[in-house]
């Protein structure tokens, strides 16, 4: 299998004043493609960093990020957000729909901004899209007009509408109660299947972790423990990492 | 390049999108700049119509396009006037014949008007000097036999009149001593005024008429305090060619100089404020004031004074009254007042208290009824006026000049500025200024030839007088003539009274000195290029001629325009700091609101531009649209002014309007410059949050973790 992020002893510190939090403190993970990845781990362990610089919205302080084959520290802003566009896609905790467009416009944001589609090409794809996460009949609505699980089927389409290599979410049913975050969760494991996209989402919900094909906990910025679980059998990621008892 | 357009359409979405969902925010930056906008039309538009109006009358009156004068003199030409009384900095230009070949040689040149600017004091004649020499006219036919019965009963009217003013000025005396005690003085007064009014000085005025004359003359006229000094500022000018040039110059009485004819014309604003009877002129005001400008006696302050004063102040009507006259007066005011008051002073008085309710009856009745019996004018139409004046070297020079009639300059007439300029024939300029005319070098040259005077350069003058105190030699009596010493006896002969009708060559007008000469223009829009032109030509000829635009050449009142346009655009540019600092906030805080929107946006895959586009479209969608408004009402009500006009409140107004109302008229520059400042300020107060936008992380999407 192809690694799709190849990370190595990255560290990230940030400065907050005067002194210097590290938030990630040596991390050493490769993903393969097609993969459902987890990554838990309790408020300030650094799920988010680990995922920022996967995501190429920020750099490390040290070490390598690959993402896609190339290595983020040598890009510059235009060109990682280029490599955002073009290879990932997003998935966030609050929606973040742009509220002032309709549930199709969301959707088509990121081909618009790819400027390769032809309009006819873009409306194919955003309406199979919208068809295919159950929201065939709700192109023209406001996301204010929808319910929460609705909103992330919206973001769900808009991250798979570039056909991106990986979909990145951060903490994707955090904001939605247990069932519609099941659906969620169904149906981001189904397109998982079906599309080969690879996932990766960080979560500090058990039954989440339990859909994973791979699962790594972050503690104190560093890799606590990685390995297979659920009833998927992908391998466990080849981190360097003692494998927990 | 469709996707281009797809993004843009995006883009605009967006920000539209956003004005709307925030309304508010909206509404205010853009009711800043729509209020900005219609500024900006409205006062431009009416700086340019009063700018236009200002220029053509101020052009179309003494200015003319561009004047011209020596550039050896000292100070700047102010055709204006100025505000002072000294107009003597400016150096002569020789020959007029020579300035305007010059000048009409340069293509552009179609007129060209000789002029020179001076002022004069001239002691106006009072009441009780009008009676007296009236009287004395009577006692010399009289004394040189004439007793017909029409002359002794004039003689006798005169005589009652004089003895009218007497009494008045006794009355007013005593008042004046009760008032300030000044002993000293008032007592000498006070006591030639008591021997004046008794019966016995008139029971012996009849013995030695000449004798009583001189002493009332001497001792009681002095005491008359109506007399005022006049003063006037004048053009000297070729009437005929001054009137053809200036479109703006009317005949409002009587004739215009006739040509070859010596005269003066007074300026009609002058006639008003300064000839005519105090009484009749505030009547005039308040009169105006009402009907006008619909002002009212009893809510406004200035109209309040003006009817205090003409009711306290009928001194003035009553010294012109005789005997007769004095019975008249009575007579009318008791009906009109239905008094039985005697007393003509105090019915004037009571007559001239007037209120909203009467004043208009009363108005028509003193026009109708009592001024057909006053002397309305001090000076009249036809009279000849003494002007005494300063020539250059110092001296007083007097010329009599028949007064032809009145002028105004259309536009100016109210101006206390521009309104105040008088004018008569440059031959008599150059006689009062100094300058040597054919008929005076004759004069000068007889007089000199009966006194035996000889003639004395100016160095030698001294030593010529106090030649033998100061033991130098006596000086050659054979010295070269001084031009100068000329021109200054010619004003030692000043006291030497000439015809004010004396006709004189027309040719003289051309060939003799002048100050300076109005230049009209074929084509306006190349007077910078005439200039330059009229000074080049003046080079080549040896003429030191200095060419100044109108504006330069009509002093205060010239760059008023320009000081208006520094005031409102400095007003505009504050207006729009200040709008630019509030939209600047808004727009700040609006991006402060949009950091989760803008990180996703980023986050998502648009590039930093993508970002600043959209902030930067969304200031000028409001400024634009708002811009617009604001353009289109401004435009609105200044068509809408330009159609009813807009009325000058008051004198000051009416000048700057040049004329009762003024109707501002739209360029279209006007509307381009609203909207390229709102465009302006739009981009520029977008462009500090659109940078803090830019700033905006991605991660800004991401939760908050760490």
């Amino acid at each position: 299998m192809t690694a799709i992020v190849s990370i190595k002893n990255a560290t990230k510190d940030y400065r907050l004043g005067k002194v210097v939090v590290p938030a990630l403190r040596g991390v050493t993970l490769e993903v393969s493609q097609g993969e459902f990845l987890s990554i838990a781990g309790p408020s300030g362990s650094g799920k988010t960093t680990l995922l920022n610089l996967i995501g190429c919205v920020d750099t490390p302080t040290t070490g390598t990020v690959e993402v896609a084959g190339r290595s983020t520290a040598k890009l510059s802003e235009r060109e990682l957000t280029r490599l955002r566009l073009d290879t990932i896609g997003f998935i966030f905790q609050s929606f973040n729909l742009v509220g002032v467009l309709d549930v199709y416009r969301n959707v088509e944001l990121p081909l618009l901004l790819q400027h390769t589609l032809s309009a006819a090409e873009r409306s194919k794809r955003v309406l199979a899209l919208l068809e295919r996460v159950g929201l065939g009949d709700h192109a023209r609505h406001r996301p204010n007009e929808l319910s929460g699980g609705q909103r992330q089927r919206v973001a769900i389409a808009r991250a798979l509408v570039t056909r991106p290599v990986l979909v990145l979410a951060d903490e994707p049913t955090a904001n939605l109660d247990s069932v519609t975050g099941q659906n969620i969760l169904d149906l981001m494991k189904e397109l998982n299947r079906t599309e080969k996209t690879t996932f990766i989402f960080s979560t500090h919900d058990a039954r989440v972790m339990a859909h994973a094909s791979s699962l790594i906990r972050l503690a104190d910025g560093k890799l606590a423990e990685s390995g297979t679980s659920g009833p998927s059998s992908h391998e466990a990621a080849e981190s360097g990492l003692g494998a927990m008892p | 390049m469709t996707a281009l357009v797809d993004t843009l359409t995006v883009v605009i979405q967006i920000a539209f999108r956003n004005l709307f969902a925030n309304r508010w925010k909206t509404l205010i930056v853009g009711g800043i700049i729509g209020f900005g906008a219609f500024l900006v039309v409205i006062g431009t538009s009416l700086l340019d119509s009063v700018d236009h109006a200002m220029s053509r009358s101020i052009i179309g009156s003494i200015a003319g396009n561009i004047q011209v004068y020596s550039s050896e003199s000292k100070d700047d030409l102010d055709v204006m006037g100025g505000f002072s009384f000294d107009a003597n900095a400016i150096e002569p230009l020789s020959d007029f014949a020579r300035v305007k070949s010059v000048l009409m040689s340069v293509p552009n040149v179609a007129q060209v008007v000789p002029m020179g600017l001076n002022g004069s004091l001239t002691l106006s004649g009072n009441t009780v000097d009008q009676a007296l020499a009236k009287l004395r006219t009577s006692v010399t036919a009289k004394t040189q036999g004439d007793s017909s019965a029409v002359l002794a009963q004039t003689y006798a009217d005169q005589k009652d009149h004089v003895r009218q003013i007497i009494s008045v000025l006794q009355g007013d005396t005593e008042n004046v001593k009760k008032l300030h005690d000044e002993k000293a003085l008032a007592n000498d007064d006070l006591a030639s005024v008591t021997r004046a009014a008794s019966a016995e000085f008139w029971a012996t005025f009849d013995q030695d008429p000449l004798d009583h004359l001189e002493f009332l003359e001497n001792r009681i006229a002095p005491l008359a305090t109506d007399a005022d000094m006049l003063f006037l500022r004048y053009v000297g000018t070729d009437p005929s060619v001054f009137a053809k040039s200036f479109d703006r110059m009317t005949i409002v009485e009587g004739q215009a100089i006739p040509e070859g004819k010596r005269g003066f014309l007074f300026s009609k604003y002058v006639y008003e404020e300064q000839v005519k009877l105090k009484t009749a002129r505030n009547l005039d005001k308040v009169h105006e004031a009402i009907t006008i400008r619909g002002k009212k006696i009893a809510k406004d302050e200035e109209l309040t004074r003006l009817v205090r004063e003409a009711s306290t102040q009928v001194k003035e009507l009553l010294l012109e009254l005789d005997a007769p006259k004095t019975k008249l007066f009575r007579s009318k005011l008791q009906g009109v007042l239905h008094s039985s008051e005697s007393d003509v002073g105090k019915l004037l008085g009571q007559f001239l208290s007037t209120n909203d309710e009467n004043f208009e009856s009363r108005y028509a009745f003193f026009y109708k009824e009592l001024a057909p019996s006053l002397e309305l004018y001090r000076v009249r139409i036809g009279d000849t006026l003494t002007i005494k004046a300063f020539t250059r070297s110092g001296y007083v020079q007097s010329a009599n000049l028949k007064v032809y009639g009145t002028f105004a300059f259309k536009g100016l007439e109210k101006s206390p500025q521009a309104g105040t300029m008088n004018m008569m024939d440059l031959v008599s300029f150059r006689e009062l200024y100094g300058f040597m005319t054919d008929d005076r070098a004759k004069e000068i040259a007889a007089i000199r030839a009966t006194s035996g005077a000889k003639e004395v350069s100016r160095e030698n003058a001294e030593s010529e007088l106090f030649g033998a105190a100061e033991g130098a030699p006596s000086a050659a009596p054979g010295a070269a003539p001084s031009a100068d010493l000329g021109t200054e006896l010619s004003g030692l002969a000043g006291t030497h009274r000439r015809d004010g009708e004396q006709p004189y060559d027309p040719m003289q007008l051309e060939q003799g000195v002048i100050l300076n000469a109005a230049v009209l223009v074929k084509d306006e829009r190349k007077t910078e290029e005439t200039i330059a032109s009229i000074e080049a030509a003046g080079k080549k000829a040896g003429l030191p001629l200095k060419a100044v635009s109108w504006q330069k050449a009509a002093g205060l009142i010239g760059q008023f325009t320009t000081l208006m346009r520094v005031v409102l655009y400095t007003a505009v540019l504050i207006i729009f700091v200040v709008a630019l600092v509030i939209i600047n906030n808004a727009l700040v805080m609006a991006t402060l609101q949009r950091v989760r929107e803008i990180g996703t946006l980023r986050a998502v895959g648009a590039q930093r531009r993508f970002i600043l586009a959209m902030l930067v479209l969304e200031s000028v969608a409001v400024g634009l649209v708002f811009g617009a408004i604001g353009t289109v009402l401004g435009a609105g009500l200044i068509a809408l002014l330009g159609r009813v006009g807009i009325a000058a409140g008051n004198d000051v107004l009416m000048f700057f309007f040049s004329g009762p109302r003024l109707y501002p008229a739209l360029a279209s520059y006007n509307l381009l410059l609203a909207l390229f400042i709102v465009l302006f300020v739009s981009v520029i107060s977008s462009v500090y949050p659109a940078w803090i936008a830019m700033r905006i992380s991605p991660r800004e999407a991401m939760q908050s973790e760490d």
